[in-house]
């Protein structure tokens, strides 16, 4: 069985064509118009390098090492996160450094080094799930590109400070040792 | 400017003949039209010379080129095994064609006219005067031809439709 | 004027001539190169997008994109100029030309603004003076070749889709251009005579008198056999995406592409141009009976303008046709159309009218 193919009967004043196609003019009039006098903020396109998309909520873009307010980095070198990536590019050299003791409410242990390969991850999230301590965590940003393979991969620094400037924070390029305790252990 | 334009024409005359593609010899022959239109320029007639572009190569030419690239893509026809007798043949039709011509031309009643009055400009032609020649002095020829090309149409189109 | 002359030993008459063709066809080249950033600006703001706004000159002043044209020229300019292996090259290399030349000449013989008088001498303000003898006949004759353009750059590009382009444009065109001269005879006939000049001169200053509300019938014919005769949307068979890619143009890169953009739209200027002489009265203003020349060239220039976006407002409306409704559309409605508007003047004037 074929197709059947409705036809359209048309009214005498459309089978002139010139009817219609005035009609379908005003149509197209009224959209340049109404771009024409839409200011650039306002219209559909988003001009890429001044204005940037807005991401929804739940978009998985850069990664971020968080830190505490005194500077202090949250990751406890764990190595959950390594062991959950799928795309196994996230590689992390662990530290002591400190001879607080766990009882008295300080964490020890902290990367010495925590390395993201950019180009084999793919921003899946698993990390951010993976994490004990909420220290990593994928934020919206999604420029992630180099001229070279080797700036692609972060390190710990790069990890750290690339929202520095942004969430108006000083840069640091050095652990800097806890004061307070992070938690107060129940014994 | 009568030279360069009997230059056009008779070179591209020349061309077409001498050309093995058929298109290219096509595209020759519109340069020669070229040619006769601004001859029919000089000769204060531009409305036969727009006509001429018109008629010619707007509509007839290109329709001859359209059948042609339809038929044939871009093989270039093998001559023909020329035969002695052939060439020889046309060349005297050719040449006994030509003598008469001319001898035509130098027999006119025109041109001794010219000759005792002088070469003066003739009075441009328009389209008002070609219309007035066509309708008043030649109507009945005209309504000839035009049904003639009439019954050619119907018969055309009689041709090509299978199921009336 | 005449100090130019005497200073470039030559006649006034040729300065005149000199500046005219460099004037008529400048003006027409430069808008054409415009028209095609307006096509593109245009077409996108009908679509609610944005267009081409970021080429800037020195890579700073960005005129809501203008320099896009120079941007294009000067890439178009360095690109590899390719010439397919089979195709036949010389061909090849005319038939740019063949296709540029006709759309640009067609413009001689309109007349851009009011003839004036200085020093004795009668300007008029047209490539080919008024009473030439060729009249409108010109255009169409010139129109008629611009077949030749895409029929030899279908042909020898050798490649089958072009072929194809090139073909059913080619008839396309062909077949409009007969209902496109029964329309303008009609004009010959009202106006009585078939120069520009007189056209415009018959037609007056007042905008009810032009012959647009004088024959309906003969201005929609001509202006949709002008789409058909210019290639563009709704008629624009040398392309077509989906079927045969590019059409005639498929194999043709670099200035060679580009020399064909160009032509589309230098024809589509002749194309509004002649719109605007034969229907919408030339030079004239509406309603100012004696206007002054200035005035008279930037009504003309406001009304090429306009039909030539017109041209672009319409191929951003209407999808293009199938073949067949062309074809249809071109024998069965428009020649029997343009008939009808010719009797019914012939009629008209047989009255006394």
């Amino acid at each position: 069985m074929g197709v059947v193919v409705k036809k359209v009967e048309l009214s005498w004043l459309d089978s002139t064509y010139v009817w219609p196609v005035l009609k379908g003019m005003a149509i197209t009039f009224e959209h340049f118009i109404k771009q024409l006098f839409t200011p650039t903020s306002k219209r559909y396109t988003i001009q890429y390098p001044e204005m940037k998309k807005e991401m929804p909520e739940g978009y998985r873009g850069l990664h971020e090492l968080k830190r505490f307010e005194d500077g202090a980095i949250k990751c406890v070198a764990c190595f959950m996160c390594q062991e959950a990536c799928p795309a196994r590019c996230i590689s992390i050299e662990a530290e002591e450094f400190s001879d607080l003791n766990i009882t008295q409410g300080f964490e020890e242990k902290r990367p010495a080094q925590f390395k993201i390969d950019m180009l084999r991850c793919i921003y899946c999230g698993m990390c951010e799930e993976a994490c004990p301590k909420d220290a990593i965590w994928l934020r919206k940003d999604y420029e992630v590109a180099a001229y070279d393979r080797l700036s692609m991969q972060y390190g710990k620094w790069d990890l750290m400070n690339t929202y520095s400037k942004v969430d108006g924070k000083d840069r640091i390029t050095q652990d800097t040792t806890p004061t307070v305790p992070r938690r107060t252990i129940v014994m | 400017m009568f030279i360069t334009f009997a230059l056009i024409t008779l070179l591209s005359a020349l061309g077409m003949l001498l050309q093995k593609n058929i298109i290219v010899a096509g595209l020759f022959m519109v340069g020669a039209f070229f040619g006769v239109a601004g001859l029919f320029v000089l000769l204060a007639n531009p409305v036969a010379a727009a006509l001429q572009i018109i008629v010619y190569t707007g509509a007839i030419m290109v329709l001859v080129l359209f059948v042609i690239m339809m038929l044939n893509s871009h093989e270039e026809e093998k001559a023909q095994s020329p035969r002695a007798i052939q060439r020889w043949l046309s060349i005297a039709v050719v040449a006994a064609l030509a003598v008469g011509a001319v001898k035509l031309v130098f027999a006119s009643p025109g041109l001794k006219a010219l000759a005792i009055r002088g070469a003066a400009m003739p009075e441009a032609m328009t389209l008002q005067k070609v219309g007035l020649t066509l309708f008043a002095d030649h109507v009945l020829g005209f309504e000839v031809a035009g049904l003639l090309l009439l019954a050619a149409m119907i018969g055309a189109v009689a041709l090509t439709k299978r199921n009336l | 004027m005449d100090k130019l002359a005497s200073l470039l030993h030559t006649t006034p008459a040729i300065v005149w001539m000199a500046l005219k063709i460099v004037i008529v066809f400048g003006g027409v080249m430069s808008l054409a190169a415009i028209f095609t950033w307006v096509e593109r600006r245009g077409s996108a703001m009908i679509q609610d997008r944005i267009g081409p706004n970021r080429a800037a000159l020195f890579g700073k002043i960005r005129i809501i994109g203008l320099a896009q044209i120079l941007a294009d020229g000067i890439k178009m300019f360095f690109k590899e100029d390719l010439i397919p292996t089979d195709a036949n090259r010389r061909l090849f290399w005319l038939a740019p030309f063949l296709a540029f030349v006709p759309a640009l000449l067609g413009f001689a013989v309109i007349p851009f603004g009011k003839s004036f008088m200085s020093g004795g001498h009668t300007y008029h303000l047209s490539v080919l003076d008024p009473g030439n003898g060729m009249g409108m006949l010109y255009p169409l004759a010139i129109g008629g070749m611009a077949v030749y353009g895409v029929l030899v750059a279908a042909w020898s590009s050798n490649n089958k889709w072009s072929i194809l382009g090139g073909m059913r444009a080619s008839a396309a065109m062909v077949s409009y251009e007969i209902g496109m001269s029964l329309a303008v005879v009609a004009i010959f006939m009202t106006a009585g005579g078939y120069d520009p000049s007189e056209i415009i001169t018959a037609q007056g200053h007042l905008p009810w008198t032009w012959n647009v509300v004088r024959q309906p019938l003969g201005f929609i014919v001509f202006f949709t056999c002008m789409f058909a005769e210019t290639n563009r949307l709704p008629f624009d068979f040398a392309e077509g995406e989906s079927e045969i890619v590019a059409g005639f143009n498929t194999e043709f890169g670099s200035m060679k592409f580009s020399l064909m953009a160009l032509a589309e739209y230098s024809h589509m200027m002749t194309a509004s141009a002649l719109i605007a002489t034969l229907y919408f009265g030339g030079w004239q203003v509406p309603f100012v009976k004696d206007p002054s020349v200035m005035l008279s060239v930037a009504c003309f220039v406001l009304k090429l303008v306009f039909f030539a976006w017109v041209f672009v407002w319409i191929r951003w409306t209407v999808p293009r046709f199938r073949y067949d409704q062309l074809m249809r559309l071109g024998w069965k409605r428009m020649l029997p159309l343009s008939m009808v508007n010719l009797v019914f003047h012939a009629w008209r004037m047989s009255q006394g009218h």
